[in-house]
């Protein structure tokens, strides 16, 4: 009895939690295969789509300029959109997130109502909330700057909240037992914690806003989007490429801009003095405040100097303003004729109820169907090839430094191009259907999950490795015995979250013809099919707050 | 009695001859250290953060290569050991850290697992990835460091005492005949730091283990170890028995380092 003890405790307990995670898994692998027979994939199809993309490529170089001032004057327009788009969004989630925080929230029905607010905004794509804008307003960039600014808030106003939720106590209750104002507590205790976090949320949603405001075109919501798939329609391949370069230079400057300002501005003093050791730049700054510090000590200053932080903030904040400032005067908006319009958007929301879900029902089934396979099919395949890039890319992993480089710049070229400017591409070289919708939704998947992966292999504590490999351990067992398990629960989250992003983008890959529900959902707004429409909003509404269960459930279990 | 002079080369668990070791960024870390350690001999190694102690360590199983000088570990030369003979040697030395070097997120019994890494081929993934007999053997090393009863927590749920202490385990599943610990203690509070000594101490003179170890109160140094080596600027500046050390000659090697500032303190002090 005691021996079968003993035996037993040489193998872990099963617990629950394993048990829920490995039905998950077994789950997720089913639906990827029943998906893969459903589109009827092949490796060899796969291979075939590539060369015919690879043939489409050729015949668009070398890209042609011609159009430059077109091209150009688009993409300003789209610059102008995302920016604001982007301000929409921070003044509109600003009240929401005080309202859904904890610490900050007057009450918990006010929470609630604010964390819904916050979380449907986020289930309409914003392609879709776009379309329905432009039926409202007609075509222009307003409908898009709208749509921008309230399905911004989604993530905006999340993040807001979860960094207003961060701030520490202790200096709240000390501002209370001052005697402050609750508005008064907040503004002196918890906003100047959250800020930093805030205007970083802004910025990579600035980010973020480019990209999608690239594409809103395709539904008659301004921008540059649109130039592209004319130049495809009519063959025209070298502007086509012209156009998509102009964007790949604006998305990726972006992109090296707000990462870079980002962690100067997330970055703490401690980690300035840690690299100001090395820095020629960062001891300048150092000697700088010390200096201008000094100085408002023996003048005895009443306002704070001007040290490199307070520079830096008051820098962005102010461009930003400026450039939103210039959007609103320059953009091609005419805001006497439309701002009138305004009620009208109500009335189109009122137009989608009661659904409609009768009209196309088969329709409407195999759409959502199709949908979801693409989503699935693409998340599978993309984080096949993610992993691998991944650990090429991770610079602890990867010790080469020049292999990881490489992949790097790789990585970073795909994600300059939005993913359904690829789909576009696509389409055009493979023809419509799912495949080539599933195909550019893995190469987005597969660059950005990358990136992703290998963030979170680089945190990856390294005391754990170093004491495998003092026990005699080869390279490849250490990665397993101490990377791997370190790796996965960021891993599954990542996955969570790409499986997520991934079935909102295939609800919208029909609008180029890449498959999926979103070509019914064009379609019924062209026939003014209202009710139908509503019906498959609500419908993408229900697979993304279904995901959005199914990912809580899951990363509860990896707590 | 300068026993350490006297031995023989087979009774030699640890040499090491003019050892330097400058990192890429200058910093001169081992200035010429010779160290000569018999078989069975407990060593504390004692210093100020950034004297060396650490360094030394970690050349003495290869994880930091020298720039000068040569290490030899149980007859193998560790300075031109590479790839497979590096393993190997590493395998049969057991080394502790501060920061215990557990994966959180693994059972106590993975963990300790991971110590026989170097007997097996291929990576392993899992308790159950591993033969009955060394989970076993892992099992039974659990006992021996008190924790028999955690085998399948998660070593994040553990103390720091505790997880020192699995950390031992793993070690011991190397079946070690030189253990390194590098500041084993430091960051435990007084009790716990006893017991893990303690532990340290019994298993090697049950097992007839090497033991060298860095330490930075010298109270534990003087009342733990047969021997202590004090370094300063990545030089040998105290190499005494501990039976012949008073605390007084002990605290030497943390006086007077040479840093400017310190000198500044001192001299004031003194002329105050």
């Amino acid at each position: 009895m005691s021996s079968s003890a003993t035996k037993e405790r040489l193998s872990p307990p099963i617990t629950a939690t394993q048990v829920q995670l490995f039905v998950f898994a077994v789950a997720c692998l089913v639906a990827f295969v029943w998906s893969w027979i459903f589109l009827g994939m092949s490796f060899s199809g796969i291979t075939s789509s590539f060369g015919d993309v690879g043939r489409l490529v050729k015949r668009m170089v070398p890209p042609d300029f011609s159009n430059l001032s077109n091209i150009v004057d688009a993409t300003i327009e789209t610059v102008w959109m995302a920016i604001m788009g982007t301000a929409g969004a921070i003044v509109l989630s600003f009240p929401l997130a005080l309202g859904a925080a904890r610490n900050t929230s007057p009450h918990p029905t006010v929470r609630y109502i604010c964390r819904t607010v916050i979380s449907l905004t986020r289930a309409v794509p914003d392609l879709v909330l776009g379309a329905v804008f432009v039926s409202a307003l007609s075509i222009g960039p307003l409908p898009g700057v709208l749509a921008l600014a309230i399905h911004s808030i989604g993530m905006v106003g999340k993040l807001f909240a979860d960094a207003i939720e961060q701030a520490a106590e202790a200096p709240r209750e000390a501002t209370i037992s001052v005697g402050a104002t609750r508005r008064q507590t907040t503004r002196a205790s918890i906003l100047p914690q959250a800020m930093p976090s805030m205007i970083a949320t802004a910025l990579f949603r600035l980010e973020i806003n480019i990209r999608a405001s690239t594409v809103l075109g395709l539904v008659g919501a301004g921008g540059i989007g649109v130039l592209i798939q004319t130049s495809l329609r009519s063959l025209d391949y070298e502007s086509a490429l012209g156009a998509v370069a102009v964007i790949f230079v604006v998305v990726t400057a972006v992109e090296l801009l707000s990462v870079r300002i980002r962690s100067a501005i997330l970055g703490d003093a401690a980690a300035l003095a840690q690299s100001a050791r090395h820095g020629w730049f960062s001891q300048k700054i150092i000697a700088r405040d010390t200096r201008v510090n000094k100085k408002s000590f023996e003048t005895r200053a009443l306002s704070p100097p001007w040290t490199w932080d307070r520079m830096f903030s008051t820098a962005t904040i102010s461009g930003f303003l400026l450039a939103l400032a210039v959007a609103v005067l320059t953009i091609d908006i005419d805001w006497a004729r439309t701002l009138p319009l305004m009620p009208q958007i109500i009335t189109v929301f009122g137009d989608l109820f009661p659904p409609d879900f009768t009209t196309v029902r088969s329709e409407m089934v195999t759409g959502i169907v199709e949908s979801v396979v693409i989503a699935v099919i693409a998340t599978g395949l993309g984080l096949l090839i993610a992993v691998p890039l991944s650990l090429l890319a991770a610079r602890n992993i990867m010790t080469k430094r020049i292999l990881s480089t490489v992949t790097r710049l790789v990585m970073l070229a795909f994600r300059g191009i939005p993913e359904l400017i690829i789909a576009v591409i696509f389409v055009s070289a493979m023809g419509l259907g799912p495949v080539p919708g599933t195909l550019a939704l893995t190469v987005v998947t597969a660059s950005f999950s990358a990136k992703l992966f290998a963030e979170a292999l680089e945190e990856v504590d390294a005391a754990p490795r170093e004491a495998v490999l003092a026990v005699g351990a080869g390279k490849i067992q250490e990665f397993f015995a101490s990377v791997v398990p370190q790796f996965m629960p960021a891993f599954t989250g990542h996955f969570l979250y790409i499986l997520d992003v991934n079935l909102r983008s295939s609800t919208v890959l029909g609008i180029v013809g890449g498959g999926g529900i979103g070509f019914l959902l064009l379609n019924s707004m062209r026939v003014l099919e209202f009710q139908t429409t509503g019906a498959i909003v609500m419908a993408i509404f229900g697979i993304v707050l279904a995901i959005e269960l199914i990912g809580n459930w899951v990363r509860q279990l990896l707590r | 009695m300068q026993v350490i002079n006297t031995v023989a080369d087979s009774d030699v668990a640890v040499k090491v001859t003019s050892l330097s070791k400058r990192f890429p960024n200058g910093t001169l870390a081992l200035d010429n250290v010779s160290l000569e350690v018999p078989r069975g001999q407990v060593l504390a190694l004692i210093g100020l953060s950034g004297s060396g102690k650490s360094t030394l360590l970690r050349t003495l199983n290869g994880l930091h290569a020298p720039t000068g000088g040569k290490v030899v570990v149980q007859g193998t030369d560790v300075s031109t050991a590479n790839g497979k003979s590096l393993r190997k040697l590493r395998h049969h030395i057991g080394f502790v850290f501060q920061q215990f070097g557990l994966v959180g997120r693994a059972t106590c019994m993975e963990n300790v697992l991971v110590g026989s890494l170097g007997s097996l081929r291929g990576p392993r993934l899992g308790v159950r990835s591993y033969p009955v007999a060394l989970r076993r053997k892992a099992l039974e090393q659990l006992e021996r460091v008190g924790l028999s009863e955690q085998a399948f927590q998660r070593a994040d749920t553990l103390s720091g005492g505790q997880m020192q202490r699995v950390a031992i385990a793993r070690s011991l599943m190397q079946e070690p005949s030189v253990l390194l610990a590098d500041e084993p203690v430091a960051s435990l509070d007084p009790e716990s730091a006893n017991q893990v000594l303690d532990l340290i101490l019994r298993i090697a003179r049950e097992d007839g283990m090497t033991v060298i170890c860095t330490l930075h109160q010298v109270e534990l140094a003087l009342g733990w170890s047969d021997r202590i080596v004090g370094l300063r600027a990545g030089q040998v500046v105290l190499d005494q028995m501990n039976a012949q050390l008073s605390q007084e000659q002990v605290m030497e090697v943390y006086r007077a380092t040479g840093t400017p500032m310190q000198f500044e303190t001192e001299s004031a002090l003194q002329s105050a």
